[in-house]
């Protein structure tokens, strides 16, 4: 890594990521705030009973049980994947498409530094940005679970646990993306590239979420392995998690092995 | 100081630089010339180790260019040919993130060309003029005191005034000892500062000469604009080479020999004399057209 490098790109992501943090936290704290007014409303409960079950499991939504499970349904289930989705894209993207196709590459190339350096830092500092917004996020439902909701405590370990395996998704996630970016001559084609793979992703376990006869589809997506409103309810899987830590290793030293040895468009 | 041995690079489309082979000297003030698309940058580009050579290989100071490619780094000052900085950051940001990344502990001789160059480094990159720009690269190419300096087209954007401070910069440099490789579109600008030029045409090297060669090889062409017309019928029965007239103006080729050219004008009554700005092509490479002809 070099220090330098990381100090001065982090500092150019900064307002991104505090963007991305409070927005995450922001929410966190809105549907922590209107859960007390929900939880006992018989008539939300009887409407949800009505939904079809497929529908409900799409979106994650395991019921009001508790303030985790309405957390884990209103806002692990659907934004958060999309917020987090959305930075890996881009992040990764700024972050070495864009260098290599506008040639700004070139000149932290032309210090002595190995491209596996630069290429390392540049995926530290979007890991970076992806933790501090996972953080932010878990900060501001604990603090929500404190100030706001006083009569139903957060399930404290399950909460972390749900961040965790989110951070891992999208550890997962910006791990393709960054291959891409690595591998692309183009800025545009990185990003269809890791975007139109993340919708893909997205519709398989949509699909196979909505439709019982199509649920094989999950298993080619990467979003099953994150399921937010389970580890909720206290069924929390390992192997999935060890499969997107996986995903994100190999995809991350992919990435960089292939910068440090393709020829630049610089 | 720089050897290329045969250095191809084959792109997918058929492109690329062929048996590229030629020695810079320490010390020595280096031309590359050619016009654009002739394969300058891709061989620059290879010599800062971006591009894996098909066959062949480049070498800096003994190091080779694509392998041992963070210890030439190391020796090297590179301004790139495309003025493209990191995005959000001010000049001095920019030059204090490659100081760091140079691990370079003193930033006087930085702070003097910031000076010299009335260069004012507080702006956001993407405010500044293409010349602005251009000046902060350089900045970033000379301020660790390289030993190889290596400038893909210097002078562009720079106006004249600066682009005189950059060719005085360039011969204190050259008088520190450092060796200097830069590639340029324009004769003048290499002829002002090289000692030696190599050009390059189509991918392939056509020639390595000192800049004083190219210099008596060069054809220049120049508009003689007589006051009387009864003239123009004695000189363009003169010696010189007349490429066309038109009214009382002469188009004159020289080719080496100012002195007849003086002499035979100092019979007329001169009215105006230009020097037509020519092309690369028209310089020389009707030259190498010709001798690769002949063989």
């Amino acid at each position: 890594m070099n220090v330098s490098l990381y100090k001065q790109m982090l500092k150019a992501q900064t307002k991104t990521i505090i963007g991305y943090s409070t927005g995450s936290a922001f929410y966190i704290v809105l549907v922590a705030a209107i859960y007390p007014s929900l939880a006992d409303s018989k008539i939300i409960n009887h409407y949800l009973q009505q939904l079809p079950s497929g529908f409900l499991k799409a979106f994650n939504i395991t019921g009001m049980g508790n303030l985790l499970e309405f957390i884990a349904g209103e806002y692990y289930g659907l934004l958060f994947l999309l917020l987090g989705s959305i930075y890996c894209i881009t992040a990764a993207n700024q972050l070495l498409a864009r260098p290599i196709d506008r040639g700004s590459m070139a000149y932290l190339l032309a210090t002595p530094n190995s491209r596996q350096t630069i290429a390392f830092t540049q995926a530290l500092v979007l890991l970076t940005g992806l933790a501090a917004i996972i953080l932010t996020s878990a900060a501001a439902g604990f603090a929500a679970d404190a100030w706001l909701v006083t009569n139903d405590a957060l399930h404290q370990k399950r909460f972390l646990a749900i961040n965790v395996s989110g951070f891992l998704l999208f550890f997962a996630i910006s791990g393709y993306s960054f291959f891409f970016c690595a591998i692309a001559n183009d800025e545009k084609r990185a990003l269809s590239l890791s975007g139109g793979i993340t919708v893909l992703f997205y519709s398989f376990d949509l699909i196979g979420k909505l439709t019982e006869k199509a649920e094989w589809l999950r298993y080619g997506s990467i979003f099953a392995a994150f399921e937010p409103g389970a580890i909720a309810q206290g069924q929390a899987e390992w192997l999935p998690s060890c499969l997107l830590l996986a995903i994100g290793v190999i995809s991350y030293t992919a990435g960089i092995v292939t910068f440090s040895k393709r020829d630049l468009p610089l | 100081m720089i050897e290329l041995q045969q250095l191809t690079k084959v792109f997918p489309n058929g492109r690329g630089i062929f048996d590229v082979t030629f020695t810079v000297r320490q010390g020595e003030v280096f031309g590359f010339l050619g016009p654009n698309g002739a394969g300058k940058s891709t061989t620059i580009r290879h010599l800062l180790g971006f591009l894996k050579p098909t066959k062949g290989r480049a070498f800096i100071h003994g190091f080779d260019c694509w392998r041992e490619s963070v210890r030439v780094k190391a020796l090297v000052g590179y301004l790139p040919g495309e003025i493209a900085f990191p995005e959000g950051m001010t000049g001095m940001e920019l030059l204090d993130l490659l100081a760091g990344m140079r691990r370079m502990k003193t930033t006087r001789y930085r702070d003097e060309l910031i000076e010299r160059l009335q260069l004012d480094t507080r702006l956001p990159i993407r405010k500044m003029s293409k010349g602005t720009k251009q000046k902060v690269g350089l900045v970033a190419a000379l301020m660790h005191n390289p030993e190889v300096i290596i400038l893909d087209e210097p002078t562009s954007g720079l106006d004249p005034l600066m682009q005189q401070t950059f060719i005085d910069l360039l011969r204190e440099e050259k008088q520190k000892g450092k060796t200097i490789f830069l590639s340029s579109h324009i004769f003048p600008e290499i002829e002002r500062t090289c000692d030696r030029v190599a050009i390059m045409k189509d991918g392939r090297l056509m020639a390595v000469n000192d800049v004083h060669e190219l210099q008596s090889m060069q054809r220049k062409l120049f508009d003689v604009m007589l006051s009387r017309e009864e003239e123009v019928a004695q000189l363009l029965s003169s010696p010189l080479e007349v490429i066309h007239h038109d009214g009382r103006r002469v188009c004159i080729a020289v080719q080496g020999d100012y002195n007849a050219f003086i002499r035979e004008l100092a019979q007329y009554q001169v009215q105006n004399l230009d020097l037509r700005t020519q092309s690369l092509e028209d310089i020389f490479m009707h030259y190498y057209d010709r001798r690769g002809d002949e063989q």
